[in-house]
């Protein structure tokens, strides 16, 4: 082809490229919204403290502010790194380190680092997923966060089909809506998780699943490992 | 003399607190409210002076809330400064309001902003 010669376009190719450029649109619009808000009072409130006298500022209004501030910084830490895991994934530039894995010990590893928001998970020792490990558990994260809003009770159960494993999140009522507009996720979520949808979506792509809404339960598809071990139980001490 | 009332409505605690924290700090009354609905179902009985509204928000958004606003007689001139994350001054000429401030704005340019609506000529700032 010459190369000054413009490729036409088909306008089914073209519709979709608007789509997608819309939708990405708005999944920034939604990421800028989202930093705004904890930036603004992680300003504020060191603002205020800086204009404290210094015996103010180690009274109780200071000790709310530093609080607040530190728990606003710690909300935009969570929503960049968020961000930035979803721009790798959209690039397709993170490297997969794709091995057999066991579901359960995912699972017991993210259950460990969020004990207050999970009653409890029920999954097969056994059952084996072929995935990125560190990926799964960042997607089971964001939806143990999504699930476990507002101190919801989690249950996490992991079920085999056909080549894939599902892990189905029983906590808040999961919205369909919430997979194609962020808004109706988990907007100004205190935690910084209000990009924990559009997240746990791009990795479970990623890892060759995806995330669906069932019965009002968020499910999470992973390919299933044709061949897995579970790791021997560390021998007690004698 | 009675301290303005200035109305923060806004689905974000932490941008609840702090607002009224810097408003409370200068003198003002402070009231909140988490969406729309929380905000008209209080401004009947506590009018404010001025209301600091956000646009995006849960059960009923800042759009709805200042049409709603504008059908109650007794509320309908009630100033509007929408405080926004979105970064669109358009929104803010859609719902009718005083004045935009785009968050993260500067602790002035709010205090400059509720203090030129509720300050009569003349008048020094409630906290002054």
């Amino acid at each position: 082809m010459d190369r000054t010669e413009s490729p036409e376009v088909k306008p089914e190719v073209a519709a979709r490229g608007a789509e997608g450029s819309d939708e990405r649109a708005g999944h920034l619009g939604f990421v800028a919204h989202e930093i705004r808000n904890p930036l603004s009072t992680a300003l504020w409130t060191a603002e205020m403290l800086a204009r404290m006298t210094t015996q103010d500022r180690g009274g109780a209004r200071g000790e709310k502010l530093s609080a607040m501030c530190l728990r606003s910084v710690t909300r935009v830490r969570q929503l960049v790194e968020d961000h930035f895991m979803c721009e790798r994934l959209d690039a397709g530039g993170l490297p997969l380190r794709v091995e057999a894995v066991g579901a359960k010990e995912a699972l017991d590893a993210v259950l460990e680092r969020h004990p207050a928001e999970t009653a409890s998970s029920d999954v097969d020792p056994l059952l084996g997923v072929q995935v990125d490990r560190g990926l799964l558990e960042r997607a089971l994260e964001a939806m143990v966060a999504v699930a476990g809003a507002e101190r919801t009770p989690v249950t996490i159960v992991a079920h085999a089909t056909d080549g894939d494993v599902g892990f189905e999140v029983h906590g808040r009522r999961a919205e369909q809506a919430a997979l194609a507009d962020p808004t109706k996720g988990s907007p100004s979520d205190p935690s910084g998780r209000a990009l924990a949808i559009p997240l746990a979506r791009r990795i479970a792509a990623a890892l060759g699943g995806g995330l669906t809404v069932q019965e009002g339960r968020w499910l999470l598809t992973v390919p299933r490992a044709r061949a897995y071990t579970p790791r021997p139980a560390p021998a007690a001490n004698p | 003399m009675t301290r303005p009332l200035v109305l923060v409505v806004d689905d974000d605690p932490d941008i609840l607190d702090a607002i009224c924290d810097i408003l409370d700090a200068e003198g003002y009354r402070v009231s909140r409210a988490r969406h729309g609905q929380e905000a008209l179902d209080q401004v009947e009985s506590a009018r404010p002076d001025i209301i600091l509204l956000d646009l995006m928000m849960p059960v009923m958004d800042g759009v709805a809330f200042s049409q709603a606003l504008r059908q109650r007689p007794l509320v309908s001139d009630i100033p509007i400064v929408v405080i926004s994350a979105d970064g669109n001054p358009q929104r803010a000429a859609a719902v009718g309001a005083a004045g935009y401030l785009a968050k993260p704005f500067d602790i002035d340019a709010l205090l400059a902003q509720v203090a030129g609506i509720t300050r009569a000529p003349g008048e020094p700032r409630p906290g002054a």
